[in-house]
């Protein structure tokens, strides 16, 4: 499992922490973390700008466990600076600096940084950013220099799609199993963009808002259906994806290190009785508004695993919506809060 | 003016499902003060879209003037923050303006984000 980490020390050693208390530390292959954002920025919201030290101290940390460290660098767009003599000089220095203090991996999405990686002895990882969804995309990646390839989550339910990108490449394949974003979300790839300016330093644009956030938690409140649309793996069916990969990969590096730790203790488990709105990444702000039950999903993926997706001809994400989803009215939320309090 | 506050998310979260018939999300609402003096009650908004709030502006017209009188706000204006360009609303504000501002929000459409539900009276 890839777990999450938002990149200030005190995460880590909370994390570690909690997982060895859980005994989970065996199910723990990798953390993921941004690194300094003054130097190059990253696909997703960032909290924390480590420095090159503060990264080694981690790196040395997560080594005494035996456990590997990714650092992140998967804008989707670098507006071109990586192609000029200063971006080249920044990018390779800062990989140098990578290498040089033991980070083991590195998560890219642009292809030119993938060929110059191919120099260090730090694993290339192709971020989900990427969008590999198909044999052709996987082996191009492959034969560009990826060790690892993130699968666009789209295909998560899509077994016959796994299973031939698998025979297709020899080299390992990871699945994000909460990343919860629309399905065939078209804001995408806009969305990442912004995010590759907004966590740059002096590439930030004064944006008034993100659009694309409040667009996508606004299809959802008027149309839950696409919560239940959205690729997620349930922790109960990581199994059932074995036959693909022994690598799954938990997103949210923007939330809170308890939201990380309840989610690793979960998927760790394989087991979760509760509001699966409680470990997805991407919509967790309607885990206020609506409650999933996680139990009443189980046999889904029996479904999906095969299903076609023209959804024009089928009802059935409809009527698990009707079935497992209940919107959180203010007595229901209050006696939450008794309960937990 | 804890409880007033819980109440006030509360009533316009629910109210706003009743009017729209969608299960309308309102994550946050506030009681606020400016630096220009400026007071008021805010909230952010998931799921509402313009055509909801011309359709029922009398009702949210009068539900948000009672959850501001039930903070002791009388509003001047009454307005619903548009995402620029867009149609969703992300966000309803019942302000009670300053005499900077009473001048600044006059009119019917005072800044292109946002849609006058109230209107400042003119003098």
């Amino acid at each position: 499992m890839s777990i999450p980490h938002p990149g200030h020390k005190y995460a880590l050693e909370r994390i570690i922490s909690e997982a060895r208390s859980n005994k989970n530390l065996n199910n723990i292959h990798e953390f993921y973390l941004a690194g300094p954002s003054d130097i190059v920025g990253s696909g997703r919201v960032t909290l924390y700008s480590p420095l090159i030290t503060d990264l080694k101290e981690m790196a040395d940390l997560a080594h005494e466990y035996k456990i590997e460290i990714d650092v992140v660098i998967n804008p989707s767009c670098f507006g071109g600076t990586h192609l000029t003599p200063h971006g080249y000089n920044t990018i390779l220095w800062y990989l140098n600096q990578l290498n040089n203090i033991g980070i083991d991996s590195i998560t890219v999405a642009e292809p030119y940084i993938i060929e110059l990686l191919n120099d260090f002895s730090m694993k290339t990882v192709v971020s989900c950013i990427s969008m590999v969804n198909s044999p052709q995309r996987a082996r191009f990646f492959e034969n560009m220099g990826a060790d690892v390839i993130t699968l666009d989550p789209d295909i998560n339910r899509d077994f016959k799609m796994l299973n031939a990108i698998k025979k297709s490449v020899s080299c390992d394949l990871r699945l994000m199993v909460n990343e919860g974003c629309l399905y065939k979300c078209p804001f995408r790839y806009s969305h990442f963009n912004l995010f590759s300016h907004v966590t740059t330093a002096g590439m930030k644009p004064p944006i008034f808002g993100d659009y694309y956030f409040d667009k996508c938690i606004s299809i959802r409140v008027r149309d839950p259906e696409q919560i239940i649309k959205s690729p997620w793996i349930r922790p109960e069916d990581i199994k059932k994806y074995e036959e693909i990969t022994p690598f799954f990969k938990i997103t949210g590096r923007a939330n809170t290190v308890s939201w990380i730790v309840n989610c690793m203790n979960i998927y760790c488990s394989g087991n979760y009785d509760g509001n699966l709105l409680e470990i997805l990444d991407c919509p967790s702000e309607l885990r206020d508004l609506y409650f999933i039950d996680n139990k009443k999903l189980e046999g889904c993926i029996d479904y999906w695993r095969d299903c076609d997706k023209l959804c024009i001809d089928c009802n059935y994400c409809k009527m698990v919506t009707n079935s497992a989803l209940k919107v959180i009215d203010n007595e229901r939320r209050d006696n939450k809060c008794k309960e937990e309090s | 003016m804890k409880e007033e506050i819980i109440s006030a998310r509360k009533n316009l979260e629910e109210t706003l499902r009743k009017i729209t018939g969608f299960s309308i999300f309102v994550p946050e609402a506030k009681f606020f003060s400016m630096v220009c003096g400026c007071v008021g009650f805010a909230s952010d908004l998931r799921g509402l879209l313009l055509a909801s709030v011309e359709v029922s502006n009398d009702n949210i017209k009068n539900l948000l003037e009672d959850i501001a009188n039930s903070l002791s706000i009388k509003p001047d204006i009454i307005y619903a923050r548009k995402l620029p360009g867009s149609e969703e609303i992300v966000g309803l504000t019942a302000r009670e303006l300053c005499s900077r501002c009473k001048k600044e929000f006059s009119g019917d459409k005072p800044r292109p984000d946002i849609f006058v539900i109230k209107k400042v009276e003119e003098r």
